[in-house]
């Protein structure tokens, strides 16, 4: 333990990584608040699901409507008492709304009315669900992804059929009425690809650098003080290169979880989330682009957010063992560094590559650099090519037996290797 | 004590040690020879850094490659490049090395301590070592070497960059330790061990040369250790002709001590041969010696 201690002093007393990590958490706050300019608005979603429940239900719609045009008549009065008009709705309040009429209200007034406004569009949206839930065709979507990707052969049949099984979970998912859950209402804000894209993914990039970077630290570190004479003639010998991966481990979980964590505090500072945590990632709410985001298995968002932290960490010891394993082979931090920058570009490009005819294209997909590129759509069945419900599952265990052969090499090897 | 047992060592095409059998006991014994000739292959195959290609290396009986870790806790090692972390203090660098040689945090405290104070760095124990000049570093590098109290010290150049003073200092340290330890030193300076070395092992051409006693080794060129003066112009001749150990100017003339083997000119003073002469003598093709 003492040696695993020195080991990790290495890495977190290094200037460049304290440095890093600061300037990372920076950018990090820096991401967080430059998106904060609609967070008052957010409110609104936490509390329709705290006045009505989280679950969208025909009851909740109706008391839901019946309070709105309470909050409409006392617009009306307003508006009657101000301006001499009336309307059907907020909606219409604000499409008429010009410069010199709207300095007849407070502002506080106005931001009454928004949030009537808002709070029609969340009903009008639950009230279509149904409508626009019954206009999906999951095997339509799997046509029109096979020519998009231009698959034949083999490729297009395996496609077929995992659309197939998606096709299955999105009546399941209806059946659950997962989708008719509260949620920030996805084509306006899109909370979700805010935390999980704009958030997680430069999160996920820096972490692999300052990873590396230490990892490569620890290992070589005698090395290139060309203190290794020492060291290795020490009691502890060579066994010191398992200290060191423990180390590793132990710098990248402290490194990993300071700068998701920094910036997961100030997010849910910023973005209110208190009565939708256990709404359900799949809610008909979460649809930002063309096709709502459907999870392969019934989660909460709490659930949703979990998996994909511990979906990251678990990546993050994986990246840390993969440089360990390369760095013990090359025994040099710059060389482990760009080392491991094209063996992770080689595997992002690997998919691009291959026959489009093939199940190659979904095998080579199965790789830490694809999995980590796209945390918005982990635990997801809308996943373009990936759409496997196991590929998060898979791909952690490819990695595992991968990393575990690479290091069981790199180790005999150098436990047999002269020390120069 | 520790028996090198038919060592070779090859690296492709390139013997670096051949058929070297050696055995030591209690003492200090002096690794002589002219650097690259295989000092540091085989003192790095003694501390484990390397593994023969031939032969085995035995501690008390047993394959020193099998003993492992039991075998490196006896043991302290300076290499010839002893390298140190620029950021760390003498106390915290001992403290890690400590760690790596299983010594319990409080008996390291005590013991770094009391060895800083042997190798005169008590005053700098916690000044960072960039600024540390080459014999403050070497003297660290003893202290490492000693740390876990090794029955066997295996020393690569030890007095690299000590003046005159530390190496004094150090080879007084030595015959300290030599009570009952096993002490390799591995030097191509001759001074540094000829007068505490109770034996010596000299490498040429890869194979072991000799392992005796400095005496003895000595005797080798008994009779054939002469010197001279000649004039300075019959000095290139005079080296064509003699392998020359050492060329002195004294007034207009030149003092010469040389090795020859048969008959004696007059004028020449037979001298008793020193370590020095027959390093110079058996390494005169390596060293580029006149001959």
């Amino acid at each position: 333990m003492q040696i695993v201690k020195f080991e990790c002093k290495k890495a977190l007393t290094s200037p460049i990584i304290l440095f890093l990590l600061l300037l990372f958490t920076a950018y990090n706050i820096l991401i967080v608040s430059n998106s904060s300019d609609f967070n008052k608005e957010l409110h609104v979603a936490n509390d329709v699901a705290n006045s009505y429940g989280v679950e969208i239900t025909d009851e909740t719609l109706l008391k839901m409507e019946k309070d709105l045009q309470e909050e409409l008549t006392h617009l009306n009065n307003i508006t009657e008492e101000k301006a001499g008009q009336s309307f059907s709705s907020a909606g219409e309040f604000f499409s008429q709304l010009t410069y010199e009429r709207q300095e007849k209200y407070s502002e506080d007034q106005l931001d009454s009315f928004y949030t009537i406004y808002l709070k029609e569009m969340y009903l009008d949206t639950a009230k279509h669900i149904d409508e626009s839930y019954q206009k999906i065709d999951i095997k339509e979507l799997g046509e029109n992804n096979i020519q998009n990707y231009g698959l034949s052969g083999a490729a297009s049949e395996s496609l077929s059929k995992q659309y197939e099984k998606f096709g299955n979970r999105f009546d399941e998912m209806k059946r659950n009425m997962e989708h008719k859950r509260w949620f920030f209402a996805g084509k306006v804000y899109s909370m979700h690809s805010q935390l999980f894209k704009q958030l997680f993914l430069p999160i996920i990039f820096e972490s692999i650098i300052l990873i590396v970077l230490s990892t490569a630290l620890i290992t070589n570190y005698e090395f290139e003080n060309k203190a290794h004479l020492v060291t290795y003639a020490t009691k502890r010998g060579r066994r010191l290169m398992v200290d060191k991966l423990v180390a590793s481990l132990a710098v990248s979980t402290i490194l990993s979880v300071v700068l998701l964590a920094v910036a997961l505090i100030v997010y849910f500072k910023v973005f209110d989330y208190t009565h939708l945590w256990h709404s359900s990632i799949s809610s008909a709410f979460n649809w930002e682009t063309n096709f709502p985001y459907v999870s392969w298995w019934e989660m909460s968002f709490l659930q949703y957010l979990v998996g994909a932290i511990a979906l990251f960490y678990i990546c993050m010891l994986l990246f840390s063992c993969s440089t360990f394993a390369i760095a013990v082979l090359l025994k040099n931090s710059y060389f482990t560094f760009f080392g491991f920058i094209a063996i992770f570009t080689i595997l992002f490009m690997l998919q691009g590559f291959m026959p489009k005819s093939s199940n190659l294209i979904f095998v080579t997909g199965f790789n830490l650099t694809s999995l980590v590129l796209n945390p918005h759509q982990w635990f997801m069945a809308s996943n373009g090519l990936l759409v496997f419900k196991y590929y998060e599952v898979i791909t952690v265990l490819v990695a595992v037996v991968v990393i575990t052969i690479l290091f069981v090499f790199v180790m005999k090897r150098f436990n047999k290797q002269d020390i120069v | 004590m520790l028996v090198v047992n038919n060592v070779s060592k090859n690296y492709g095409d390139f013997t670096a040690l051949k058929n070297i059998n050696l055995e030591f006991g209690s003492g200090v014994y002096g690794l002589l020879a002219p650097n690259g000739a295989g000092k540091t292959t085989l003192i790095k195959m003694l501390v484990t850094l390397i593994s023969p290609s031939k032969g085995e290396i035995l501690y008390n009986g047993t394959d020193i490659t099998s003993l492992d870790e039991e075998y490196r806790e006896v043991l302290g090692f300076l290499p010839q490049q002893f390298g140190y972390y620029k950021h760390y203090s003498p106390k915290s660098y001992l403290m890690y090395l400590a760690a790596l040689k299983g010594i319990e945090k409080k008996v390291a405290q005590e013991k770094i301590t009391e060895l800083l104070d042997k190798v005169a760095l008590s005053d700098v124990a916690n000044k960072k070592m960039r600024k540390f000049s080459g014999g403050m570093i070497q003297r660290v590098g003893i202290a490492q070497a000693l740390l876990n109290d090794p029955k066997i010290v295996i020393l690569d150049e030890p007095t690299a960059g000590l003046d005159p003073k530390e190496r004094a200092r150090f080879r007084q340290l030595l015959t300290e330790l030599s009570r009952d330890r096993l002490i390799i030193i591995s030097t191509h300076i001759v001074s540094d061990i000829e007068s505490i070395a109770n034996e010596m092992v000299m490498i040429k051409n890869q194979e072991l040369l000799y392992k005796d006693s400095v005496e003895n080794i000595c005797n080798t060129l008994d009779g054939a250790v002469y010197e001279t003066t000649i004039t300075n112009d019959e000095l290139a001749s005079f080296r064509a002709n003699h392998v020359l150990l050492s060329e002195k100017q004294e007034q207009s003339k030149m003092l010469v001590r040389f090795v020859h083997k048969g008959e004696s000119k007059e004028d020449w003073t037979v001298k008793n041969p020193h370590l020095e002469d027959v390093f110079l003598y058996e390494y005169r093709d390596d060293l580029s010696l006149g001959v």
